[in-house]
């Protein structure tokens, strides 16, 4: 079976190594990024399955990589977890604005603290959809 | 001897006389020892109506016989000039009010008084507008009163006795105020002084108890600066709108308290987050007798309480609500005191932490314990930019200087400088651009503090290139506040 890849850009440093000790204890192959033009790079070396991003990071947000991966044309069809501490209220505003942007929406969101057994579902499933050619292959 | 006025030739002194007698403006009537009027002008005829063959008594006043303290037969007497107020009825038995100028007439100068001449003149208008003086004086929706040097109350409106009650005699800061001794910095007082006009926002109690806001003018009740025996003191009643500012200053602070709730939530968010990362590699560590994941997990979950720790201090910190404390300080003191506390922390930064201090700078009342907080989050958030930017060779300085009597507090970067967008920001309760590693209340607290100063704080900032951040305290401001605690002490 080929190795599930997951790439984690978080600033906070805890928050990455406790996500990776979860993806590493469910055998995923975990890439980590501290920024937003280091996450970026490695979406394009790594070519994950699935990218898992906080919005609230120094220098550029996490919102604006979210855009800059969904227009990319190599990268736009990675599935994206949001998980942000981020109030009810900003992330609505997150939507909007990626709405106006003619931008398809995150496919998921996760709020800080994280539920262990939620995030795995959610990063199983999304690892496994139909959008991600590798997940079909995978399948077979 | 009286000087005759030069009359022109072709006109008689007898036909300028005459003329004199009609034209003047004056009712003017002349009347004998019987008060029969034996001659008077038109304007008399005008005023009172007819005459010829009448006592004065009558024409004036309708009576039948003298007035009682009759102002002519005294001057008949004693030969002196008199003035008086009079009411009367005119020609259309209307009420008449007016001035009456009486001098003798003698046939030489020392022969007897013949005739009295009287000379009237119609006050109504007077009257009228001493009327609506009146009715404006009590009616005008304002407190007024006048005061004397004794600060006693000589006159008050109705609106005033209505709020405060009767109070005439009384002293003004006891029927205002409730007090026994005079108000300090009272403006009535300061008007006396000087002659002007003065502004100011009191609040008093009125008679019922309750509390009066209001702005009060104190005005002199003479043009001459040097005796001013009155001072009129008006004022408006602000106790509505001030009650409508509480209430609106409640609603924003209601708001800033969601908004605070709403930030400290984030920075809690993610300190458990941290902190439940640490359990589960904990807890992973002791499944797996993995000794590194354990060291790991414990590593995290300690990191994340320091975070709790300093959380909770910068909040309480921004949620204080002490005023300063301001004693005389050296500010050059404060300035090496943050150099010292820092220095070995820019150096494992890599970031040169520096000094640039006007040995001259004088001593400032300034609350250390404050200031220090302000430059402590200045130089943080200094070092943080040079280690964020991609930049070598960080350099962050630390300035204290003096300009146009204002004491300046500037710390400077070469760091990572800030867009428009995070300008706009910088003081918004929870806005960091460090991620988890800030509380996005540093900058917030400064400026409170500085503005508890009476001061401002003042950013100047390029992307890529740096930024500095200016505290400025008007010194005036500084001792005004010094001296305000210190009075409030005694």
């Amino acid at each position: 079976m080929k190795e599930k890849r997951v790439l984690i850009v978080d600033d906070e440093a805890d928050v990455v190594d406790y996500l990776t000790a979860i993806l590493q204890s469910h055998d995923y192959v975990v890439a980590t990024a501290g920024n937003a033009d280091e996450g970026y790079r490695l979406a394009g070396e790594k070519s994950p399955d699935l990218v898992c991003l906080d919005i609230m990071m120094p220098r550029e947000s996490g919102l604006s990589l979210y855009v800059r991966l969904r227009q990319d044309k190599r990268l736009a069809h990675i599935p994206v977890i949001i998980i942000s501490g981020m109030e009810k209220e900003k992330e609505f505003d997150f939507r909007d604005y990626v709405y106006n942007k003619k931008i398809p929406l995150p496919d998921k969101y996760l709020e800080k603290p994280i539920n262990v057994d939620e995030f795995i579902r959610s990063v199983e499933q999304l690892v496994r959809t139909d959008k991600n050619p590798r997940a079909i292959r995978d399948k077979d | 001897m009286t000087r005759k006025p030069t009359i022109p030739d072709k006109y008689s002194e007898e036909w300028f006389y005459k003329e004199l007698f009609e034209q003047v403006p004056f009712n003017i009537a002349i009347i004998d020892r019987n008060y029969d009027i034996i001659n008077a002008n038109s304007n008399f005829r005008q005023y009172f109506g007819p005459w010829k063959g009448r006592k004065c008594y009558s024409v004036y006043k309708g009576l039948n016989s003298p007035c009682v303290g009759c102002n002519a037969r005294l001057a008949f007497q004693d030969g002196r000039p008199r003035v008086s107020d009079e009411s009367g009825i005119d020609q259309h038995g209307r009420e008449a009010h007016y001035v009456v100028h009486i001098a003798p007439i003698r046939k030489s100068e020392s022969g007897p008084i013949e005739y009295i001449v009287e000379m009237s003149r119609d006050v109504i208008e007077t009257k009228n507008w001493q009327m609506e003086y009146q009715i404006l004086f009590e009616r005008v929706p304002c407190y007024i009163t006048v005061i004397d040097r004794n600060f006693k109350i000589v006159r008050a409106n109705e609106n005033f006795r209505n709020n405060f009650g009767d109070v005439l005699g009384h002293q003004c800061y006891e029927v205002y105020k409730r007090r026994n001794e005079r108000c300090p910095d009272c403006p009535a007082a300061k008007t006396f002084k000087d002659g002007q006009v003065h502004y100011s926002q009191q609040s008093g109690i009125k008679k019922g108890g309750e509390k009066a806001h209001y702005m009060l003018t104190t005005s002199p009740l003479s043009r001459n600066v040097k005796d001013i025996a009155h001072v009129i003191e008006i004022s408006t009643d602000i106790t509505a709108t001030k009650k409508l500012e509480e209430e609106m200053l409640e609603a924003e602070r209601l708001v800033a308290v969601g908004q605070t709730v709403a930030g400290l939530a984030h920075s809690i968010k993610n300190i458990l987050m941290g902190l439940e990362g640490g359990m589960y590699i904990l807890t992973k560590g002791l499944d797996k007798e993995n000794k590194q994941m354990l060291n790991h997990g414990r590593d995290m979950l300690e990191r994340n309480l320091n975070k709790t720790t300093s959380l909770v201090r910068d909040f309480l910190d921004f949620a204080k609500g002490r005023l300063p404390v301001l004693k005389m300080t050296d500010p050059n003191f404060l300035a090496n005191e943050i150099i010292d506390l820092y220095k070995e922390i820019a150096r494992e930064n890599n970031v040169n932490l520096e000094a640039d201090i006007d040995p001259d700078i004088r001593k400032a009342p300034l609350d250390a314990e404050g200031i220090h907080t302000c430059l402590t989050n200045l130089v943080s958030n200094a070092i943080d930019a040079c280690q964020m930017s991609d930049t070598e060779g960080g350099e962050v300085c630390i300035k204290v200087t003096e300009n146009k009597d204002n004491l300046i507090f500037s710390v400077s970067d070469n760091g990572l400088g800030m867009d428009y967008d995070i300008k706009q920001k910088l003081f918004t309760t929870f806005f960091t651009t460090k991620g988890g590693k800030g509380t996005g209340l540093g900058l917030l607290t400064t400026k409170k503090i500085i503005k508890e100063h009476g001061g401002e704080i003042v950013v100047r900032s390029r992307k890529d290139q740096g930024s500095e951040f200016q505290m400025i305290f008007p010194r005036k401001h500084l001792l005004a506040i010094y001296e305000k605690n210190k009075n409030e002490a005694d």
